[in-house]
Parts: C-alpha cells; structure tokens; sequence
C-alpha cells in the first residue's frame, strides 16, 4: 500500500491511505493490488455503516464494483449470495445486520425512470444503499451520498486499484 | 350496499367492510412489516371474523394515491387481484381526501399531510362539518406552500398523517394561525374512512365512480424529477 500526495497520511481500515478534506466533505483515497484487498475494505465500509447512509459505487466495466459489492453485502452479514441486478434494478438482502438495498442503474437512462421503483423509499429509509453505476442518477441522490469511485491504473499493474472514498462532513 | 375497503397507501396495511352503514369489521396495523405481508393475511381473517361470502361485495375501495410508491403498488395489485377474480369493480378514492374524513363536526380547516420527502408533502385543505368539502384538492408541494394558504385562510387548522412528526418544527416555524395535531387514532389512514368516502362519492356520482379492476391504476401525484431538482448539480468528478 502507497501513499499519495494528498492533505495527511494515516492508517484507515489498516490500509495506508491519503485523507483530504475539500469542499465540505472528506476525501479518502486507498490503494489495492489485488481483489481481497478491495473486498476488505468494503466488507469494513459495510461493518461501519449506520442506517440510512446511501453508498453510490461508481467505476467502469470490469474495474472490481462487484468484487466491493460481495466484500460489502459480507461485511453487513449477508451470507446469501449476491446476484447483479442489471436487469432487476433493485435486489433487496434483509438478513444482514441492516437492509441491503443494491441498486444497478447500468440501464437506466432518465432518473426520473428511478420513481418506478420506489427509489426514495430506499435512499430515505432504514437500511443500507450500495448503487451501481450511480453516476447515471447523480441529480436524484441525496446530499449526504458517500461516493466510492474505482479507478484502474494499468502503469502500476493489473490487479491495482484507486479506491477514492468521498463522505460528506470534515475531519474523517 | 356491502363496500370492501382497502388502505396501503402509507404506513398503515388496513381493510374494512361498510355494509349498510354500519362497519362490521376494520383491521389496521401500523407496524415496519410490508404491507405485501400484512394485507392478505388480515383480509383473510376479516373475511373469516365475518363469515364473509367476498362475491357479495359490490365494489372495493382503494386509497388510489398520492402516496408510498410500494404502498400503493401493493394496494393495486390486491385489489386488482380481487376485482379480477371476483369480477367485481373498483372505486378509488383520493388518498389525502380519505385521511380528511378521519375528522368530523369541526369547523377547523382539515389539513392532512402526508412525507413525500425531498421536503415535500401530499395535502390538501379540508372542511368536514356534516359532509366533506374540498377547498384544496390534494397535489403535492412545498410544506410552506400549504402553509401560506392556510395563514390566508385564517382559520384554526387540524393537521393530521405521517407528514406532521417530520414537520412539527417547520408547523411552528410557519403557521401563524392556531393549529392543532390530530391524536394518535385519528391521526393516519383508516381503512374505515376510505369506506366511507367510497360511499360518498358513489351517492355522488353513481357508476361513474367505479372502474374496472383491470383499468385501476394508482395516481402517484409526483412532480417531474427534472423540475423537483434546484440548486447545484452535483458533479463527484469534481472531487476524484
């Protein structure tokens, strides 16, 4: 695990990470070289969330959003396997410590389509968000959305991975 | 006239049967259980309770919106279920109207409000004296909207449904003529009110009040996603 130069280093999650405060919100950046490493820290994200919080998962094909999500789902308890709602939209876990609501918008073209499904309930309920590719609905997000963005480097391997975590509030 | 009554529309799964004005029966639970799980269940044991023959119901009665999304999803399909294999009609009923027949014999203004969230409510402005008149008909808005109209009004206001312990801050804030709160059994959707409405808009307006269960379609009163949303468009590329 690197650092890179952002505001402070430290020790989150026990990975070495960046931590910068902008904009009201607090930006974490990790570092991953293998799969396990980014499942760990989603199953740790999940063992941390509080009811209601909204996580919008955002990264390109085959950048590892379903790799966090299963590290996600085990870290709230959910033995169940996770299966991709690309086409459901909307999977619900209820044996977890919380609801998992998980979200695939990959098909969706206007966030208006979103009310169909009853998206409010969910991201304004008592349970847990995780929303694939939520960048297609950025506008209907509530304002406290904790963004995980996956990013690839091939410069530095084919397994690496920027995890870049940003919440809202400051002093992480 | 035998009126089966349905109520999904908000946090409350209820049912009831109006028979010749008088309510035989009204099952109603608040509880986090979805309404899919509760509904049928509870119909069931009505059904039962009453030696119910379901074929001798004449319509049934649904709060067909505004109101939770699956709420009224799951409200539709049971209803619509029932219309179809009993083969008999449906007759919907506003859902802010019916949570207004809650109340009778005042002469306060009725204003129920229901949570639409994104700091919006569904309401509507109410008279129930000896027969309900509408003097706003329900529609989704900003809580300080209905406020405003009721200020105009100057009258004293009951407010009763799920929108008030999310407002109760904002009501002090705004109201500027006295109000009171609607106590906890005449505070939410009642199966039993629905009936009764159903009732009334059928002495209104007959057979034109009815719909077939196959055309039944909620009415969710929702703004357009592109015209809720003010102020800065979120961009995370800004912060990665």
């Amino acid at each position: 695990m690197r650092a890179l130069c952002v505001q402070r280093s430290c020790l989150f999650y026990n990975f070495n990470c960046e931590i910068m405060d902008i904009m009201n919100r607090t930006k974490i950046v990790f570092e991953t070289y293998s799969t396990e490493e980014t499942a760990k820290i989603a199953f740790q994200m999940a063992a941390d969330a509080a009811a209601g919080q909204v996580f919008a998962l955002i990264g390109d094909l085959g950048v590892g959003k379903t790799v966090f999500t299963k590290g996600f789902a085990e870290g709230l308890g959910i033995d169940e396997p996770v299966s991709s709602p690309t086409f459901t939209i909307l999977q619900i876990y209820e044996e977890g410590r919380l609801p998992l609501y998980h979200f695939d918008v990959y098909r969706i073209e206007e966030p208006e389509e979103m009310e169909e499904v009853g998206f409010d309930e969910y991201v304004y309920g008592d349970g847990v968000c995780l929303i694939e590719w939520a960048n297609r609905i950025e506008e209907i997000l509530p304002d406290d959305t904790i963004y995980v963005v996956i990013e690839k480097d091939l410069g530095k391997g084919l397994d690496y991975r920027k995890i870049t975590v940003v919440r809202p509030g400051e002093g992480s | 006239m035998k009126i089966l009554a349905i109520e999904a529309s908000g946090p409350v799964a209820g049912c009831a049967l109006l028979e010749d004005g008088t309510l035989t029966a009204e099952y109603s639970v608040q509880y986090k259980k979805k309404h899919s799980q509760s509904l049928v269940p509870m119909l069931n044991e009505m059904k039962e309770m009453l030696d119910l023959d379901l074929s001798s119901i004449d319509f049934i009665a649904v709060t067909a919106g505004p109101g939770s999304f699956t709420g009224l999803r799951i409200g539709a399909a049971t209803v619509k279920g029932l219309g179809l294999a009993l083969d008999k009609p449906v007759l919907p009923v506003p859902t802010v109207d019916s949570l207004a027949c809650g109340l009778y014999g005042t002469d306060c203004v009725i204003c129920p409000l229901m949570d639409a969230r994104r700091q919006q409510v569904y309401t509507g402005i109410y008279e129930n004296k000896d027969g309900l008149r509408i003097l706003e008909p329900q529609c989704v808005t900003a809580l300080t909207e209905i406020t405003g109209k009721l200020n105009e009004l100057g009258r004293e206001v009951i407010f009763l449904g799920d929108g008030v312990p999310v407002n109760e801050e904002a009501l002090r804030d705004e109201m500027k003529v006295p109000y009171l709160i609607a106590p906890a059994h005449l505070n939410r959707q009642r199966a039993a009110s629905t009936a009764v409405r159903a009732a009334q808009i059928y002495a209104e307006k007959g057979e034109e009040a009815l719909v077939s269960a196959d055309d039944f379609r909620p009415e969710y009163l929702r703004v357009p996603q592109a015209e809720r949303e003010r102020g800065d468009k979120r961009n995370y590329k800004v912060f990665v």
